[in-house]
């Protein structure tokens, strides 16, 4: 009878800590949504997707993607992590450096204007050793 | 004696399993209120102070990286720059909806007809819009994108319905929430299909205005769509053995990506320049594309194939 008690009260545990704790993180991404809502200017055309990925110490996420020629685009890089400054980094496929925020006291967007199409290289990482995982959230959006 | 005893054990199970349905329903109540609570706190004037860390691991990329690809409404803005007349032979044709009875076609189609419905919006074709976002609604519920394809959208949109950039602005944003949401209810595989789905009938539509006018800035765009290609196998690829479906359709994008093969891309590097002020870098690099005529006839011949593979 104890140990039937016991597997039972164990069994409601697993159940509402696995319910609570995917409530806590679906609160997380949606709190992480509004807040890269808030750089995303309503004059930029979203290309659709939202980017998430989780970052943990010594990790980077790194992604392609093209940029047409005669658009402006925004990106915007926002997170939950602390301890931490987010740097988003943009190179071409030559590893030369467009851009990093890092040198412009990690601004959440920066606004880049193709004169020609290319492919770029995007890093995402965290300037501590010292931070807490978290997510991070990147948004990206043009206008002609 | 027994007969008690077993009253009161079974008493005491009773009890014991009150107690913590109280309990599970006291926390999750709990948790919806504080949900609520942080919507309502949405506009914070200074992010840090209403950061919470999260410690928990639930999405993944693939090795960390991911994949994006460009609109295709960004099409939309190439055709009306060179002001190509409207031709809706190039449109899937509403009534096809009737066909798609698995959530492979209906994805896949729900990303096509965005993609028309932005270039309806772009020659100001309102009643055909209408009958499109129409069947968008359709497609949508059908999927279970509700959340994201809701009556807000759809009131927003037919109040902008003549307004060519608000509708883009709306229809993108949409796409996005659903992109989100399908990822969180971990849809993924819709999510690609979608995507896929509003891409290659982006390239359809340039290709067949490129054969028309050969005009040298869509043709360029053609060719530039190489990196997307490989973005399109790259999100579609974890899904492979999903089913037969998805893997003819990954196979033929593999083989679109030979013809790419054979197209010829320079490029050079130039210093970018900033505005700090403005908040905005110069992309002076340049490219070009090379790309024969029968380069060009191939990649449209295999863009048709899968395009009309998508929405028999």
């Amino acid at each position: 009878m104890k140990l039937t008690n016991k597997i039972f009260s164990f069994s409601v545990i697993i159940v509402f800590l696995t319910f609570g704790t995917s409530s806590l993180v679906k609160a997380q991404l949606e709190q992480l949504q509004n807040i890269c809502s808030l750089y995303f200017s309503p004059e930029f055309i979203s290309d659709g997707q939202e980017y998430f990925a989780q970052l943990k110490p010594d990790q980077k996420v790194e992604f392609r993607t093209t940029f047409f020629g005669e658009n402006t685009y925004r990106i915007v890089a926002c997170t939950n992590l602390r301890k931490g400054d987010l740097v988003f980094t943009v190179y071409d496929t030559e590893k030369n450096l467009l851009f990093s925020n890092s040198d412009y006291e990690y601004s959440p967007y920066w606004d880049f204007r193709f004169g020609s199409t290319i492919t770029c290289i995007i890093q995402v990482d965290v300037k501590s050793s010292k931070f807490i995982p978290g997510y991070v959230m990147l948004l990206i959006g043009y206008k002609p | 004696m027994h007969k008690l005893t077993n009253l009161m054990y079974q008493n005491s199970i009773f009890r014991n399993i009150s107690v913590h349905i109280i309990v599970l329903f006291l926390f999750t109540s709990f948790l919806s209120v504080s949900c609520r609570n942080s919507e309502e706190q949405k506009r914070p004037s200074v992010m840090k102070e209403m950061i919470k860390p999260d410690t928990l691991s639930m999405l993944l990329k693939y090795d960390n990286s991911l994949f994006p690809l460009p609109s295709p409404y960004q099409a939309a803005f190439l055709i009306k720059k060179h002001e190509i007349p409207f031709n809706e032979n190039l449109l899937n044709p509403t009534e096809n909806k009737q066909k798609y009875t698995t959530n492979f076609k209906k994805a896949l189609n729900l990303g096509v007809y965005g993609t028309n419905l932005s270039y309806l919006n772009i020659y100001e074709r309102t009643p055909q819009s209408i009958n499109y976002l129409s069947t968008l609604k359709k497609l949508s519920d059908e999927l279970g994108l509700s959340p994201a394809f809701n009556a807000s959208f759809f009131a927003d949109i037919e109040k902008n319905i003549g307004e060519k950039d608000s509708l883009l602005v709306l229809l993108s944003r949409t796409y996005r929430k659903a992109d989100g949401y399908l990822r969180e209810s971990d849809r993924g595989e819709i999510g690609a299909l979608i995507l896929t789905g509003g891409w290659i009938e982006s390239l359809y539509v340039l290709t067949q205005l490129a054969k028309v006018t050969s005009n040298r800035e869509i043709i360029n765009r053609i060719g530039e769509q190489k990196h997307p290609l490989d973005n399109v196998i790259e999100v579609l690829t974890p899904f492979y053995y999903k089913s037969t479906e998805y893997s003819t359709l990954v196979d033929y994008f593999i083989e679109l990506a030979y013809e790419f093969d054979g197209i010829i891309y320079s490029y050079s590097y130039k210093p970018p320049k900033i505005d700090i002020e403005n908040k905005i870098m110069f992309i002076n690099s340049e490219s070009r594309v090379i790309m024969s005529e029968y380069h060009l006839d191939a990649i449209s011949k295999k863009v048709e194939q899968i395009r009309n593979m998508i929405i028999e």
